[in-house]
């Protein structure tokens, strides 16, 4: 019984390709539109599965707890005494100050992180060296002296210069050398730096003595961690505390469906293509009417019928699904989501070279699959049931 | 060949390409993890937040530090205008 059910359906199946076929020029544009929407939509998942993911696994050394202090709804400085009064906190295993800012490159637009840090408290390990392309990072107690990024060095266009200079906000400048070069092999997190010591930041921003812009605290039991963050909101008033959770949640949802990018762009081609759908399978020939005319005719049942138009759609939506998520895959794997950089970059002047190592996920391939296959099938129902219901006397 | 027989070869054809395309992405798993141990050892150095994606605008160069009304701050009536905030999902 169940073998004259496959057989039967093979025969089906056999008949469903010969027609596909037959009428090869429109299967094939519709073949050829439906693989590009999978492909964007598929390419889309992989880019933002990849940046995920990569958050994700780099992410996980963050400070514990992050204080900036807010006056007005703003980011201002904050006093480096402030330290001073988390000593009375038990928990804390480590505290330390820094100046984090962003510097406008006005000869080329392009936007810098300065990072002034206290070069006492880091110690330069094997790992932490690996980091670099050549040169080394600064020491404790030295002036000027930076490691850089390797877009920011690329965009001040240094050569085989080590001297530069930056402009205070009063247009004085400041001279620089650059010791080391962040390696390409980090850019994800380097790209856009320049770490200086943390007088030489100060001098830069002409911040006043004693100023700094945000606290990075370790706490001993990560347990503890939103206690002691509910205690440091407690004990600076008007400042804001972000703990290391909710920054790596950030990452959970920062790129998302939702975005206006992708919903807007990627459901409106896929909108598209339903209606694209639609119109090519209701749109019956006078020769597809009489073919049906013909099946019935010989005693096929409108249930077979609509197995043909159902297994005509799954082949189509099958193969567009494979091609065009085989491709998606290549676009990230090989070419590193190409298409979707100037989306992901938009104006930036530096634009980082990271690679992207896509991520085979069951959810994210059924959810390719639901937001494109399943609307397919459904926009072929209604009009395969309306090419099944033919009367053979009205055709032939 | 009955057709049927052809689409299934085409099939088990495209699904040793897929297996090809997966394994040779998995031989660069080993150099990645590398990298990312080296970028954990910087983040933890300096207290990084954020991935160096999009350095047009603060607040996508640093969304996990930013609060989400910082895109209308620059003035009063000020619009969200930078091309990589339509693609940045901001977090609730």
């Amino acid at each position: 019984m169940s073998q004259s059910i496959v057989q039967k359906q093979l025969n089906i199946l056999d008949y469903a390709l010969s027609s596909l076929v037959r009428r090869k020029l429109k299967n094939c544009g519709i073949f050829l539109v439906f693989a590009a929407v999978i492909f964007l939509l598929a390419s889309f998942q992989l880019v933002t599965g990849a940046l995920t993911q990569s958050a994700d696994n780099i992410l996980t050394s963050v400070p514990d707890i992050t204080v900036q202090q807010m006056e007005a709804g703003r980011q201002v400085p904050i006093s480096i005494q402030s330290l001073k009064k988390l000593d009375k906190l038990f928990g804390i295993r480590k505290k330390s100050g820094r100046i984090w800012g962003y510097y406008f490159d006005e000869k080329n637009g392009a936007n810098y992180t300065v990072l002034g840090l206290d070069f006492g408290r880091i110690k330069p390990g094997k790992q932490l060296n690996l980091s670099l392309a050549h040169g080394r990072f600064p020491t404790a107690g030295s002036e000027g002296e930076v490691v850089l990024g390797p877009s920011v060095m690329r965009n001040l266009d240094l050569g085989t210069r080590q001297s530069f200079s930056l402009f205070r906000p009063d247009m004085s400048m400041v001279s620089f050398k650059k010791v080391g070069v962040f390696s390409r092999e980090t850019a994800l997190v380097s790209d856009d730096l320049i770490i200086m010591s943390i007088d030489d930041a100060r001098e830069l921003f002409a911040m006043a003595q004693g100023e700094i812009t945000d606290l990075m605290i370790q706490v001993g039991n990560a347990n503890e961690i939103d206690t002691i963050a509910r205690k440091i909101g407690d004990l600076l008033p008007g400042v804001r505390v972000l703990t290391k959770a909710q920054i790596r949640k950030t990452y959970q949802v920062v790129f998302s469906w939702r975005s206006g990018f992708g919903s807007i762009c990627l459901i409106a081609s896929l909108a598209a293509f339903v209606i694209l759908a639609w119109d090519k399978a209701s749109g019956l020939s006078q020769e597809e009417k009489k073919e049906v005319g013909i099946l019935k005719i010989l005693g096929w049942q409108t249930s077979d019928i609509m197995a043909i138009r159902f297994w005509e759609s799954c082949v189509v939506s099958g193969l567009s699904f494979i091609v065009g998520y085989s491709l998606a895959w290549i676009h990230v794997s090989w070419y590193d989501g190409v298409l979707f950089s100037p989306v992901l970059l938009g104006w930036s002047v530096l634009k980082p070279s990271f690679s992207l190592v896509p991520v085979l996920s069951l959810t994210d391939v059924l959810l390719v699959f639901s937001f494109s296959v399943v609307p397919y099938l459904g926009a072929t129902v209604v009009p395969a049931w309306r090419s099944a219901i033919v009367r053979p006397d009205s055709v032939i | 060949m009955r057709p049927s027989f052809f689409f299934f070869f085409l099939l088990v054809l495209l699904l040793t390409v897929d297996g090809y395309l997966y394994l040779s992405a998995q031989k660069g798993y080993p150099v990645h993890s590398k990298d990312q141990e080296v970028m954990r050892q910087v983040v933890a150095a300096f207290g990084l937040s954020d991935l160096a994606v999009a350095t047009e605008a603060r607040y996508t160069r640093h969304p996990a530090v930013s609060d989400t009304m910082v895109p209308f701050m620059d003035h009063p009536g000020s619009i969200e205008h930078f091309p990589t905030g339509s693609f940045w999902y901001p977090e609730k």
